[in-house]
């Protein structure tokens, strides 16, 4: 589903010039589970951003399915996350100003969905992630875990083909952790592509496979799982 | 998807509820500034626009070039009408208001009312303006000498509310009959009429009506359809010239005709001699529009700064929409609507406040303007594309900067970094600076109008003008007996002196001209003619410089005598006041009677009339045919008995009229209305500009604070005090009040010097008028900033550290 080869991300300020990607390449398959791990400023989270289409490369090639996306246009980026892509960050990232229900029905509104569809989803969405009965409360009135469920939620509202997670487990204790990670591997298990940016062995230990990089370089690769596609 | 804009943009009105106010109040403020100057500019354009066929009317006027500088007379002589009519077929038709000053009493049986406004014109009045009648109608309404028309307020006082038509009512004791009462629609109408006479009723010699010099006649003329009235102009003219000019071999007319449309007469007509109309301004029209545009520019402006500076805290919004796939151009929607929508409550509030605030403007200008949204749909038009117009202006830069943002940049950090705004930042300051400048260029005006004003009012004008009671002489009796009059009123206890005459300072003076036999030859002088008595120079307080005054013991000084003015020993060509005394002088008192004198005295210039007019030669002689104002110079204590005083010596000779007097110094007051009300109008603009402006930066030093807080933090935990830090934050904004001042200076200067030429007497325009407007601009920027700067500056520095 992700292809890539020789990625290149470059950060220039006025003094000092960052290799954050140096000639990466990595193929992730439709339906895997991939964790990215590596010490801090390693790369990971450029990495993640550029597969998001959320930044670009300097060089090299990004596919996805297929399609060479390196270089798209703003628009068909935007038209393209919003169709497949869902993603969750350590930060959670909800808008303060929104409810839950309003969150996790953004994407939705962009896809131009129906108000009835919409409610529909997103009643079957919080049911599943167990956010049901805090459905109108704004993001401050929630718990960390319960923050991040939403934003689970708000990632797969779209049925999205991948989900692109950041340091997911970051801003969490071990139990909302896990609780979070479980939904993942549902996720996983229902279908969706996951690449998750973690620091954690535990957590990565979920994925069947995990990219190690250092320096902007992919340095190993390990596999826990056996990934039939 | 428009829903869920207009939640996320109520919600977040409500969440940044400090900024939301400023930006509420200071772009309400702003839109109330010009809603009422809008309000007040278009009742100004309306005037005589809804007079039927008043685009074929035109008022006659007259130019004179003298000293060089052209000088233009509202009113005209008798014979431009005449001809007119008689000579140019283009005419239709042609009407006369006859000037005359003067209040009338009118009697309704027992009730007696003095009325002023009353036009007296040629039967024609009511072709030319077919002004609607309420009772009676306009055909034979002035017809005859003995017709009188009523407007519907005086008809209403005279008659209560009955159908007068027909009844007797007396003006100044001559009987006439009432023809007609005009309705209540001559607001928008360049001549406030109380009642309108016959020009018959006047009874003028039919040898005076043929004058071709005497300039006393209000004149206009209605062109048949489809006339230019460029060509009547361009023949009348050349009528003048051709067959009238020379009319006379020993005083050539030098007047040049013009003619002035109807629509034009209120706001063109601010710089006429004797002008009888309604008068607005168009100079004053212009600049407060533009005061408008400029008020509202700032308020938009502001609320750009505001906007842009509030996104910082909307960046992370941005990245998460956009990370989910929002496109730029719905962002960029989502942001205007926002704006759009603080408009709409904007505008409500502004909609508020006027009619709120318009009781008082309507007050001030004596208007009746009216703003009401149900019965105005126009202004509910108005409002709803001032709203999308300002909305869209405001929201426009800060939606384009909002939507640009890049999502990962901003989501790394929870608030974004001022880095990605070089710009915006430049942008935001240039605003602050705009918006001093005009704060300043307002208060520099405004100082300088205040001083300028003072200086009207207050400017020694060589001669007393206090506790001097003014009245016009009544009744036949009266005037015959003006003698034992005045010798009684100089009994009466608390009466210091009196003086009978025409010519007294802020009231009408008569102009005419004058001889002076040098050498045979006989040259003449346009001059201003103060009809005296002997106690004028006394009673106003006047210094004579050499010479001496009228005196009653020298029988020829009734006959023989004259004093002139300090400027008339010169322009008469005497040099020095010593050098005019024994000169001669003559004065064709009509046709066929002169008088002819030597000057006895000169007298220091005074200002018989307002500041705007250089002092004219003046001539001062005894003249009782011309009496009729009374001047009565009360002593300082008990003003009270002293008027009850005059009032009772005036019973005497005049009961059948009821005094009504005024004090002197009332006359120069009153000259300075409009000066007075640009004055208060200034002060306002200049606070709510200041206000607004301050509003801005406000929100940036806050803003400021918002982003340096860390640095604060860290500069706090090394050992800076609060002082450091506050003048580390007030630094920078004080900059650019500096440099919005050195913007503002010199447009102030030029500015404010052009509206002191107006003026013959005018203050020297004051320097530290400059130094006054930076340092209260300074020191307001400096109390705005200072409260978020001490703020930030005396928190507790590990808060802030942590919440990093
Ligand atoms: N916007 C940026 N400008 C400059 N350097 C950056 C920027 N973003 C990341 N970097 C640098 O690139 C490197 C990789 O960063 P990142 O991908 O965020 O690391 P990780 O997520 O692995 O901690 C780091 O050295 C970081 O300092
Ligand atoms: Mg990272």
């Amino acid at each position: 589903m992700i292809k890539i080869e020789n990625l290149e991300k470059v950060y220039r300020t006025e003094e000092v010039e960052t290799k954050a990607l140096n000639k990466v390449s990595l193929t992730v398959n439709e339906g895997e589970f991939v964790a990215i791990m590596g010490p801090s400023g390693c790369g990971k989270s450029t990495l993640l951003n550029i597969i998001g289409l959320l930044d670009e490369p300097d060089g090299g090639s990004l596919k996805f399915a297929g399609t060479e996306i390196a270089h798209y246009t703003e628009r068909k980026r935007a038209d393209l996350r919003k169709r497949n892509l869902g993603f969750v960050f350590q930060s959670f990232n909800l808008i303060d100003e929104l409810t839950v229900v309003e969150n996790v029905e953004l994407p939705l509104i962009y896809l131009g969905v129906s108000a009835a569809e919409r409610k529909e989803k997103v009643d079957k969405v919080l049911e599943k992630m167990q956010i049901m009965h805090r459905r109108n409360h704004f993001p401050q009135q929630l718990s960390g875990g319960q923050q991040q469920r939403v934003a689970v939620a708000r990632a797969v509202i779209n049925s999205p083909r991948l989900i692109l997670a950041d340091e997911p487990t970051g801003n969490l204790d071990s139990s909302n952790g896990n609780e979070v990670m479980e939904l993942l591997t549902e996720l996983n298990e229902a279908g969706t592509t996951i690449i998750m940016v973690t620091h954690s062995e535990h957590d990565a230990r979920y994925a069947h496979r995990v990219i190690r990089l250092l320096d902007g370089e992919v340095v190993m690769e390990n596999v826990h799982k056996q990934f039939t596609a | 998807m428009f829903k869920n804009y207009l939640k996320v943009a109520y919600r977040s009105l409500v969440r940044h509820k400090g900024f939301s106010f400023l930006n509420i109040v200071g772009l309400a403020l702003g839109l109330t500034a010009c809603l009422l100057i809008g309000l007040f500019v278009f009742d100004e354009l309306q005037y005589d626009k809804s007079v039927p066929e008043g685009n074929q009317v035109y008022r006659v006027y007259t130019e004179y070039t003298k000293n060089e500088a052209l000088e233009a007379f509202a009113v005209v002589p008798p014979m431009f009408a005449t001809t007119l009519k008689q000579e140019f077929p283009e005419v239709e038709q042609t009407t006369r208001i006859l000037m005359n000053s003067s209040i009338s009493l009118l009697e309704v049986g027992e009730k007696k009312i003095y009325l002023e406004n009353g036009l007296i014109a040629d039967s024609t009045f009511f072709d030319v303006f077919p002004l609607p009648f309420k009772y009676g109608s306009a055909k034979e309404a002035l017809a005859g000498t003995r017709s009188i028309v009523l407007a519907e307020d005086a008809a209403k006082t005279l008659f209560g509310g009955q159908d007068p038509v027909g009844r007797e009512l007396k003006v100044s004791k001559t009987t006439f009959i009432v023809k007609g009462v005009l309705r209540n629609s001559l607001s928008k109408f360049h001549l406030k009429i109380n009642y309108v006479l016959p020009l018959a009723a006047a009874e003028i010699p039919a040898e005076r009506m043929k004058s071709w010099g005497w300039q006393q006649f209000y004149t206009y003329v209605k062109l048949k359809p489809g006339t230019d009235a460029q060509q009547t102009q361009a023949k009348l003219q050349d009528y003048i010239v051709q067959k009238v000019r020379n009319l006379d071999k020993k005083d050539p007319i030098t007047f040049v005709p013009f003619l002035q449309r109807l629509t034009d007469i209120h706001l063109h007509s601010a710089s006429f001699k004797y002008d009888l109309a309604v008068r607005g301004n168009i100079t004053y029209v212009k600049a407060l529009s533009l005061i408008a545009a400029f008020v509202l520019l700032i308020a938009c402006f502001n609320f750009v700064n505001l906007a842009t500076a509030k996104s910082m805290q909307r960046a992370k919004e941005v990245g998460i929409r956009k990370t989910i796939g929002a496109s730029q151009q719905q962002l960029m929607l989502q942001f205007l609507i926002e704006t759009v929508l603080l408009t709409f409550v904007s505008v409500l509030v502004a909609a508020v406040l006027t009619s709120l605030v318009l009781p008082t403007l309507n007050e001030f200008t004596g208007k009746d303007m009216s703003f009401n949204l149900l019965a105005q749909p126009v202004i509910l038009l108005l409002l709803v594309i001032l709203t999308v117009v300002v909305g869209l202006m405001a929201g426009f830069y800060p939606a384009l900067v909002l939507s640009g943002f890049q999502p990962i940049k901003v989501l790394k950090r929870s608030v974004a970094s001022d880095g990605m705004f070089g710009r915006v930042q430049w942008l935001r300051h240039g605003l602050i600076v705009v918006q001093f400048s005009l704060s300043i260029f307002l208060i520099v005006s405004a100082i300088v109008v205040f001083l300028q004003v003072d200086y009207l009012h207050n400017k020694d004008l060589g001669f007393n003008r206090e506790q001097i009671m003014f009245f016009p002489m009544r009744g036949e009796n009266m005037k015959k007996s003006y003698e034992s009059f005045k010798s009684e009123l100089l009994q009466t206890p608390g009466v210091a002196s009196a003086s009978i005459g025409y010519g007294f300072p802020g009231d009408a003076v008569a102009g005419d001209q004058i001889q002076v036999p040098t050498k045979g030859e006989q040259k003449l002088y346009s001059v201003t003619h103060l009809m005296v008595d002997y106690d004028y120079l006394q009673t106003l307080g006047l210094q004579l410089l050499v010479g001496r005054n009228f005196s009653k013991e020298l029988t020829t000084d009734k006959d023989h005598a004259f004093i002139i003015n300090q400027t008339a020993a010169q322009e008469l060509g005497f040099g020095t006041p010593e050098q005019a005394l024994g000169q001669t002088l003559v004065w064709n008192v009509t046709a066929d009677s002169v008088k002819k004198g030597q000057v006895i005295g000169v007298v220091k210039d005074f200002h018989y009339k307002s500041l705007y007019d250089r002092v004219e030669p003046a001539v001062l002689h005894i003249n009782p045919a011309d009496y009729w104002k009374v001047a009565v110079k009360l002593k300082g204590e008990n003003l009270g008995s002293a008027i009850s005083g005059v009032k009772e010596v005036w019973r005497k000779f005049s009961p059948d009229y009821p005094i009504e007097y005024k004090f002197l110094d009332d006359n120069f007051t009153q000259m300075y209305q409009a000066e007075d009300k640009l004055k208060s109008l200034l002060w306002v603009f200049t606070a709510v500009a200041v206000f607004v402006g301050c509003l801005g930066l406000f929100g940036l030093a806050t803003y400021a604070a918002e982003r340096r807080k860390k640095e604060i933090g860290i500069r706090k935990v090394l050992g800076a005090n609060t002082s450091t830090i506050v003048a580390l934050l007030s630094k920078e904004f004080l900059k650019l009040v500096l440099v919005a001042a050195l913007i503002a200076f010199p447009v102030a200067w030029v500015v404010m010097r052009k509206w002191l030429e107006d003026f013959a007497y005018r203050i020297n325009f004051p320097l530290w008028v400059f130094l006054a407007a930076g340092l209260a601009a300074v020191a307001v920027a400096f109390l705005t900033i200072s409260y978020q700067a001490i703020k930030a500056a005396t928190t507790n520095p590990i808060q802030n550290l942590r919440a990093e």
